[in-house]
């Protein structure tokens, strides 16, 4: 599904990415875990084309290291990014539309409403301004904004971060649910190792901007000296 | 024959509301443009200016009013999206900052280039309303000309299109997205620089038209819009400079403020009269900073 090798990025002089290799397969949860400054964000800005990068991404066989933002989003690859992006003057359901964006159709109404079934109280406050919903609400919102592409792979930055532990728990077991339902795959990255790994099929480690490891879920859970050295338990 | 106070002051209403529109139509264009780039365009004036110009070339050569005013309605769509897609955009992602000087540098491009075509003589331009001297109505004994009543159907009638496009379309979806959120709005596929261009283009539209409906009284010259573009910028201020509502409301207050101040304050010199109206605003904005109708952000973390 996706494929990432040699990407590399940065902001002006500062090289961020130091070329990392990756891949997330067919209907795979993976998760990239990594310390705050690791370069996490930057390789999911990299991905989406919101900053400039070079190296390989290959998607359902294209190229995205050409393409500009709007074409990735229709290649059918959609994200969830970092503070989720609420579009906060306009209305919950505005915001759902507005993730439509790239599609047009009597289907995208009945999208809505699966939504609204899927997170009830998105429906309660459908009129309400988005800014003004709770930030666990303004994260479901964010994730229902980012399927209303119907998109194949999610790409999710940091959904936990600003959370209730309880409240990212029942996100993520959603994220799964979703994934079964719809059959896409997810890319996560996370600073939350253990709940992350839960959810996930396979991990890498990302620090300063290379990866130093990567395994199953289980094999980065029972590594003892990885989970010392990156992840902070 | 001594007119009643009333009479006077229906008069003044009614003359007062026909100059707000015109303010308010041009409010309008500097408030769409603002939504999207936060820029507020100096050469918003003289675009209109320029294209009332061709509106009246169309007309000598025998194209009827109202045509005129449509196709150069769609001149000023066009004239819109070049400038930010030529001008604007290069110089925003190199410096913000000098995009307010080009703005004002195409100011005065093309108003040299509107000297250099069509010479310093004012002329005239025909109304797209009835506007011979025995077109009017009275009101409680005040003259309502039709033309006046035209200008503020025209202006509400644009006011009604633009909640349309901003409500009822996905290009007016797009535009509240990017408005409001540049980065997410990529994210969701939206061609941002686009909408932005669309935005632009828009204003452009409704600037010709504002400078159309002006000209038939006022004259039309390189001078048209000096006047105005100040009072329309003030009014977009004092609506909040992001709502559409509230640049027609500032625009109206002020077009009545202004001719209640040239009634009754007569002793005030029309230079003052600038003046006043610009305390009037200083003391609005002091009590409420985000101006009439401007967006307070509502936002949890």
């Amino acid at each position: 599904m996706l494929e990432v090798t040699g990407l590399t990025a940065g902001y002006g002089p500062v090289q961020v990415l130091q070329g990392i290799d990756f891949r997330v397969g067919d209907g795979e949860i993976v998760v990239i875990l990594g310390a705050n400054g690791a370069g996490k964000t930057t390789t999911m800005r990299a991905i989406c084309g919101t900053m400039a990068r070079s190296g390989h991404v290959s998607f359902a066989g294209q190229e995205l290291t050409r393409l500009s933002p709007d074409a990735i989003v229709r290649l059918g690859l959609a994200q969830v990014p970092q503070g989720r992006g609420t579009f906060t003057d306009l209305s919950v359901h505005d915001n759902l539309l507005v993730g439509a964006y790239t599609r047009r159709g009597p289907e995208v109404d009945s999208d809505v409403e699966r939504w609204f079934e899927v997170f009830p109280r998105l429906r309660e406050r459908r009129e309400q301004k988005a800014g003004s919903l709770s930030g666990g609400e303004q994260q479901m919102l964010a994730i229902a904004r980012a399927l209303m592409s119907r998109p194949k792979l999610l790409l999710c930055d940091e959904p936990s971060l600003g959370l209730a532990p309880i409240i990212t728990q029942d996100l993520f077991q959603r994220i799964g649910e979703l994934r079964t339902e719809f059959g896409m795959s997810v890319l996560l990255v996370e600073q939350n190792a253990n709940l992350a790994l839960k959810l996930a099929d396979r991990g890498y480690v990302l620090d300063t901007g290379t990866i130093v490891a990567s395994g199953t879920a289980a094999e980065l859970q029972s590594d003892e000296a990885i989970q010392a050295a990156y992840l902070g338990v | 024959m001594i007119a009643s106070s009333f009479e006077k002051f229906i008069q003044f209403t009614v003359d007062g509301l026909a100059a707000g529109s015109v303010y308010a139509l041009l409010a309008l264009a500097l408030v769409v443009v603002f939504r999207g780039s936060g820029q507020l365009n100096f050469a918003q004036g003289e675009m209109g200016m320029f294209c009332a110009f061709i509106a009246s070339t169309l007309y000598l050569s025998g194209v009827p009013m109202w045509l005129a005013v449509i196709i150069v309605m769609m001149v000023g769509f066009v004239m819109g999206v070049g400038i930010e897609r030529f001008v604007i955009r290069p110089l925003e992602h190199k410096n913000p900052g000098g995009v307010l000087v080009a703005a004002i540098g195409l100011f005065l491009l093309i108003n040299s280039l509107a000297v250099a075509i069509w010479g310093v003589d004012p002329r005239g331009l025909p109304s797209v309303f009835p506007s011979a001297p025995d077109d009017f109505f009275r009101l409680f004994g005040a003259a309502v000309r039709w033309e006046e009543v035209g200008v503020f159907l025209a202006m509400l009638g644009l006011l009604g299109l633009l909640w349309l496009l901003f409500t009822k379309t996905k290009v007016g979806l797009g535009m509240r997205a990017v408005a409001n959120n540049q980065d997410s709005s990529r994210l969701v596929g939206i061609r941002v620089g686009w909408i932005l261009a669309i935005g632009w283009g828009v204003a452009g539209a409704i600037g010709a038209l504002g400078a159309c409906l002006l000209a038939p009284q006022a004259g039309l010259s390189q001078t048209l819009m000096l006047g105005p573009f100040i009072f329309a910028s003030a009014a977009a201020i004092l609506g909040g400079l992001d709502s559409p509502l509230g640049a027609v409301v500032g625009g109206l207050a002020i077009g009545l403020i202004q001719n209640y101040i040239i009634g009754y304050v007569n002793w005030l010199g029309g230079g003052m009269v600038l003046s006043v109206v610009f305390l009037i605003i200083l003391i609005v904005l002091l009590v409420r900073p985000t101006g009439l109708f401007g967006s307070t952000r509502v936002e949890r973390v």
